[in-house]
């Protein structure tokens, strides 16, 4: 904490090409100085979810346009920077590699330190970039890509306290917005359907609520949200407006429902530890849905945590998540060379048995 | 009046070209079109770790900075998406913070450069296909993706004047193919696409943009929505 900090963060691990400046004075939060998000969404519409391709052919045109902008924006230069943050993993591959290659062109360039940073890191870290609250702290990570409970002991000491063994939430928002005809992405779409609909009207499970721990399911209740929805088609030949409205309100109940359950079992595990100012923080794409923030808020409270959902811009993929994980690393000495990989599959936690992708590659989150 | 001088030729640039296209990493330092030092690794992966520290060493090599370079040279395809993105994306940043045009050089191009007539290039597109592309003065058709065995039919009219040379992946059988003649390149990928750079308008150079010549692998969405119900 000795002295300023100013870092630019590359990100390019999904569908959203970013690049952000944030700087932190000795003893203050972070400021976040500009925040350039560039997404794809046209470009993968017609395919009814995101092409790995398509997304790294976008990322590699546009991530110096990004940082040109994100420099202009926070009227500075890359000679006033400390160190260049990028996105080393985990995601698609294309994006990752061309923000990685990118970043080491700029830092080799400018002659800065080079910082390769955790997506999911990124995603932890961010209460502390928007509240500086201490550690450890219980963070739910809930994305288009991810679902996990993390306990954040630390800039670099992350307990997995459970996760998705299957789907995340926002890619079953997204194949219900498909199954329903509905646009993408499907988080926004059903939860608009869902206000005018009855929640109760069709029975939709919960998965794995009958099981103890942490760790959650959702493809399942998507396969069920598709034989009701065949139902409805067979017996009427299609779908009456009422009837999505309902379906959506179910599925959209039932996610909530999961949510809250398991945030409730994790902060169990997370109060027993005794924190002196515990919070519950959110971060990921699905946390801008309303009725599960409204949730997880009351869970939090009846649990005695402060619940921290930051802004949705710094929910969903940004990269001042990730020039703030650099600041955060560089605080520590974390540095890495121009050898840096760009890895698709990086667990936050590494000790914790893999929920998602084994084998010979590893665990995948 | 003093008498007037005769105007000087600007000093050639110090160009630094490289290319990670195929399964190699490749990379060259010219003064204009004079090689002051060169670098090829065959690799099949792997490029987006090894491309930086060959760069360096091949800089440490010839006692040069970053910050005395005036222009980088790289290859944009076609060839491996990925390896591509590696190389073009790493122009951009480099071209950004040193401040310095980045030309983009297709592989065509660089199969071609140092010949005056007429050339056929090809490129392996792996899975026994082939990118071609002609290089010659004056406008070209656009460049295609096709297989040795679809030769001569699969070739638009006019693709491949007569006096063309055939250059680069099996260059022999698709020269046979179309009744023209075969050569080996003039020079080293990696010298090539400094060369090809040399000879432009750096300063007016658009920003290098990978040449895939393939669509995505992507299909469209295949479960159509359910009909709505007035």
């Amino acid at each position: 904490m000795d002295r300023t900090l100013i870092i630019l963060g590359i990100e390019s691990s999904c569908d959203d090409t970013a690049a952000a400046v944030v700087r932190q004075r000795p003893g203050q939060r972070g400021e976040i100085l500009s925040s350039v998000v560039f997404g794809q969404g046209d470009l993968h519409a017609a395919f009814g979810g995101i092409v790995p391709e398509i997304a790294a052919r976008a990322h590699a045109e546009k991530l110096d346009i990004a940082v040109e902008q994100a420099l202009t924006e926070a009227d500075m230069a890359l000679s006033d920077m400390d160190a260049v943050a990028v996105t080393a993993g985990p995601g698609l591959i294309g994006g990752v590699l061309s923000g990685v290659m990118c970043a080491k062109g700029i830092a080799a360039g400018a002659r800065l330190p080079l910082i390769g940073v955790n997506h999911l890191a990124g995603h932890a870290l961010t209460p502390r970039l928007i509240d500086g609250i201490a550690f450890p702290y219980l963070m739910l990570l809930v994305s288009g890509g991810h679902c996990q409970f993390l306990l954040v002991r630390g800039v670099d000491s992350f307990l997995r306290l459970g996760g998705t063994i299957d789907d995340a939430p926002g890619e079953a928002f997204d194949k219900a917005a498909r199954l329903l005809g509905l646009p993408q992405p499907g988080g926004p779409s059903v939860e608009r359907e869902a206000r005018g609909g009855e929640a109760r009207r069709f029975a939709l499970p919960r998965p794995l609520l009958d099981r103890p721990g942490c760790d959650l399911s959702f493809s399942g209740l998507k396969t069920a949200l598709l034989r009701a929805r065949n139902r409805l088609v067979e017996a009427q030949g299609g779908l009456r407006h009422q009837d999505r409205a309902d379906l959506c309100a179910g599925f959209q109940a039932a996610v909530v429902d999961v949510l809250a359950e398991k945030s409730r079992r994790a902060l169990g595990e997370y109060m027993a530890l005794g924190p002196a100012e515990p919070v519950f923080a959110v971060a990921g794409g699905v946390a801008a849905n309303k009725a599960i923030r409204t949730e997880l808020e009351t869970v939090s409270q009846e649990a005695g945590a402060r619940f921290l959902a930051p802004p949705i811009a710094l929910c969903t993929d940004n990269a001042a998540m990730i020039a703030w994980a650099g600041i955060e690393r560089y605080r520590q000495g974390g540095r890495d060379d121009m050898s840096l990989a760009a890895r698709p599959r990086w667990p936050l936690d590494s000790r914790s048995p893999a929920l998602l992708g084994s084998g010979r590659k590893g665990a995948k989150a | 009046m003093p008498p007037e001088l005769p105007p000087e030729a600007p000093p050639a640039p110090l160009i630094l070209a490289f290319d990670t296209a195929g399964a190699h990493c490749a990379a060259a330092l010219l003064r204009g079109t004079r090689v002051l030092a060169e670098r090829i690794l065959p690799m099949p992966r792997g490029q987006g770790e090894r491309l930086f520290p060959v760069l360096e060493e091949l800089l440490a090599a010839t006692g040069t900075d970053w910050r005395a370079l005036e222009a980088l040279a790289v290859g944009t395809g076609p060839g491996n998406f990925t390896g591509i993105r590696i190389s073009v994306a790493a122009a951009r940043g480099l071209a950004l913070a040193l401040g310095i045009p980045a030309a983009g050089v297709s592989g065509f191009e660089a199969l071609a450069c140092g010949r005056a007539g007429p050339v056929l290039a090809s490129i392996d597109g792996r899975g026994g296909r082939l990118y071609l592309g002609r290089i010659a003065p004056g406008r070209n058709p656009p460049p295609l993706s096709t297989r040795l065995d679809a030769l001569p039919a699969a070739l638009p009219e006019g693709f491949c004047p007569p006096g063309c040379t055939v250059i680069g992946h099996e260059a022999g059988r698709i020269a046979a193919a179309l009744g023209c003649a075969s050569a080996e390149a003039a020079c080293s990928l990696p010298v090539a696409i400094g060369r090809v750079a040399a000879g432009r308008a750096l300063e007016r150079e658009p920003r290098p943009a990978p040449l895939y010549l393939r669509p995505p692998d992507a299909a469209p969405a295949r479960d159509a929505p359910p009909a709505l119900l007035p």
